[in-house]
């Protein structure tokens, strides 16, 4: 997993890629957006960090450029301004995440590294979670290396789930998930499915309740 | 802008009255000179009628021999000189000496002596009464002749001149009055429109105004609230660059240092030394937190005093992603971090909205103890919008509830390092869109409750009304 770090700020730019670094990144660190342009060129990235401040030509060009000419690598901006009109031009302009300054390094690195996995899910249809691996092209589920039968109506919940790892999805969204196979289907139902799930699962699959709102799979660490 | 409408000077007033009351005063002048001048020929019209019959009475005096007057007018004569439709005739006639000749005896006297003939009031049984007195001779006996006439008819023709005269006056001074309002809002009317102009626009609003319409009198005043409102504009903007600029030189270095911080405690492998790093590592995040809160409450007052453009503010996905951003906080500290949702749309500017809920959700982990619950909320009820972070933490105590909401002031029980900043803001960003921030205790009594109440949206109202029903 190659990541390539733009940040002018020496400071800032130094410890990201310690950090990627020390997580088992490969890491590169550029100091402008002409320099991360020609390394795109030249290289393979599976994520960009991209400080939005940067001199001469602003990240968000830099992000509006790669995306104008094809380049769907994900990108996580940094930036030192606060308000949300940075980060909704920013997600408008095609970045998948956005992180303010100061920020905890740790928490940067789980994203960068759900970034990427998100990524893979869609190119490689192959999601690993710590000991769960799960196979959305061939709808397969391993627990620790074992294969778990998990019914249809299950499958599309833990789906929905994968693909939205880290965030939190709607009781709403899910019962949409398997609505095509029901005609009356309660939100009750959804938290059936769920428990049953999470009891097929067990502790490897970190499907937490966010109360009033809906669930959410943990990344976890994966180390 | 409105300006009370009491106790203060006032064009309007100052032009109707400085127009209408020397105007009132001339008419009244003018109807009391009429009135004397219509009177005083008619009144002399009756004395004259008096007079002639006084001189009739006179010329009907006879002296005999000794020098004895009397009256050598026939009853009906007499009858023909007291007729009269509206009042009644006297007549007296007395000799030089004043002794009694003819008529009513009793009459009052009256001494034409200084003046011949004489006139004035007087009583007569109770009546008021006009007398004339004339004074002739008959052969060479001196002869005094007084009429007396009851008032009914002069008292009459006065009244009715007078009445005429005032109510035709009062007739003009409507008209003038009209006239004078009319004419008054008219030429007012281009400084109503201004004060509507102004009035109409909203505080954040740093437009300049039309001058174009503005009359010449007040083209200078409208100059000069344009020159503010530019000056204003300016300064805003100036500060809203300001808080950029220190907004990135603030937080790029804050970063490095907090990063490289953090990396250096986790490779430290001497105890002593890391634990020195993880405090200088927690002195830095503090310093961002406050660095970060300083500028949000700077945004708010920023925000207050320029055009911010306000946008639709979904409350709902405000609140989804808040409580989604601090799950991982909140499970760090083993914190049951929930939300109820119903949906809700304010006018306001978003990020700020998010920050205000963001720093109180914050306060309420820091200060709820482990398997403790924190819930965000948020709705329309009661023809407002609301936001509301309950836990069950160590609550607020009531005595101090009105001042943690100073900035940097923190309550005496409050844990960890926190600013003291965050209530301040959270209620500053509630004013600022024209709403309120009110802490209460939590469910039953246990814990913390702050709500802040908005104005609903104004397009939704009623759909957001009906949608909630609890």
């Amino acid at each position: 997993m190659r990541v390539l770090v733009v940040e002018d700020d020496v400071l800032v730019g130094d410890a990201v890629r310690q950090a990627l670094l020390a997580a088992g990144f490969a890491a590169d660190l550029v100091g402008s957006a002409e320099a991360a342009r020609t390394a795109l060129m030249a290289e393979s990235f599976d994520l960009a960090v991209l400080d939005i401040g940067l001199p001469r030509e602003s990240g968000m060009r830099l992000l509006q450029g790669l995306r104008s000419r094809g380049k769907t690598l994900p990108v996580l901006m940094l930036t030192a301004r606060d308000g949300v009109s940075d980060r909704v031009t920013a997600l408008d302009l095609g970045a998948d995440d956005y992180v303010t300054k100061p920020f905890d390094v740790q928490e940067l690195v789980a994203r960068c590294r759900a970034l990427i996995r998100r990524a893979h899910a869609v190119t490689s249809a192959h999601v690993v979670f710590g000991d769960l691996q799960v196979d959305l092209a061939h709808r397969e589920v391993f627990v620790a290396g074992d294969a778990v039968n998990v019914t249809q109506r299950e499958w599309a919940i833990l789906e929905c789930l994968v693909l939205n790892a880290g965030r939190v999805v709607s009781k709403e969204k899910l019962m949409s998930a398997i609505a095509d196979w029901s005609t009356d289907l309660t939100p009750n139902a959804v938290e059936q499915y769920v428990s049953r799930l999470r009891a097929k699962l067990g502790a490897v699959a970190k499907i937490r309740v966010v109360r009033g709102m809906g669930y959410r799979l943990d990344e976890g660490a994966e180390d | 802008m409105k300006a009370p409408k009491t106790n203060r000077t006032s064009i309007r007033r100052q032009l109707l009255l400085t127009l209408f009351l020397p105007v009132a005063a001339v008419l009244v002048a003018g109807t009391v000179s009429d009135y004397v001048t219509a009177v005083r020929p008619l009144t002399n019209a009756y004395d004259q009628a008096l007079l002639d019959s006084a001189l009739v009475i006179a010329a009907n005096v006879r002296a005999d021999k000794d020098g004895h007057l009397r009256l050598a007018l026939a009853p009906d004569a007499l009858d023909v000189l007291r007729a009269d439709s509206r009042d009644r005739i006297y007549f007296r006639v007395t000799s030089a000496d004043g002794s009694f000749v003819a008529g009513d005896a009793d009459l009052p006297d009256l001494d034409p002596s200084y003046e011949n003939p004489a006139q004035m009031d007087s009583l007569y049984h109770g009546t008021p009464i006009w007398l004339v007195g004339y004074k002739t001779f008959a052969g060479d006996s001196g002869l005094t002749v007084t009429m007396g006439e009851t008032t009914n008819k002069r008292a009459r023709t006065r009244t009715r001149i007078l009445t005429t005269a005032i109510a035709t006056d009062l007739v003009i001074l409507g008209v003038i009055l009209v006239l004078l309002l009319v004419g008054v809002n008219l030429s007012l009317r281009p400084l109503d429109e201004v004060e509507e102009q102004i009035a109409r626009r909203s505080a954040r609003d740093l437009t300049p105004l039309s001058a174009e319409r503005a009359p010449v009198e007040i083209q200078g005043v409208v100059r000069a609230l344009n020159r503010l409102f530019n000056l204003v504009a300016d300064n805003a903007q100036r500060q809203r660059q300001f808080l950029d600029n220190a907004a990135h030189q603030l937080r790029t270095p804050l970063a490095g240092i907090q990063a490289q911080l953090e990396l250096l405690s986790a490779d430290e492998e001497n105890q002593i030394r890391r634990e020195r790093l993880v405090r200088t590592l927690e002195g830095a995040r503090r310093l961002g937190n406050t660095a970060h809160q300083l500028l949000t409450l700077a945004r708010a007052e920023e925000s207050a005093a320029s055009n911010w453009t306000f946008e639709r503010v979904d409350l709902a996905s405000l609140v989804e992603s808040v409580v989604a951003d601090s799950l991982s906080a909140a499970e760090q500290a083993s914190i049951d971090l929930g939300a109820e949702i119903t949906p809700a749309w304010v006018n306001g500017v978003g990020w700020l909205v998010a920050e205000a809920l963001r720093s109180l959700v914050n306060n309420a982990i820091a200060h709820t103890p482990a398997r403790g619950t924190v819930t965000v909320a948020c709705g329309a009820r009661d023809g407002s919008a609301y936001l509301e972070v309950v836990d069950n933490g160590i609550g607020i105590p009531a005595g101090e509830r009105e001042r943690v909401l100073e900035r940097f002031y923190r309550a005496s029980n409050a844990r960890g390092t926190g600013s003291g900043l965050g209530l301040a803001i959270a209620k500053e960003v509630a004013e600022l869109h024209g709403g309120e921030l009110r802490i209460a205790a939590g469910r039953d009594g246990v814990g913390t409750a702050v709500k802040i109440t908005l104005p609903l949206e104004t397009h939704s109202r009623g759909m957001t009304s009906s949608d909630t029903d609890s």
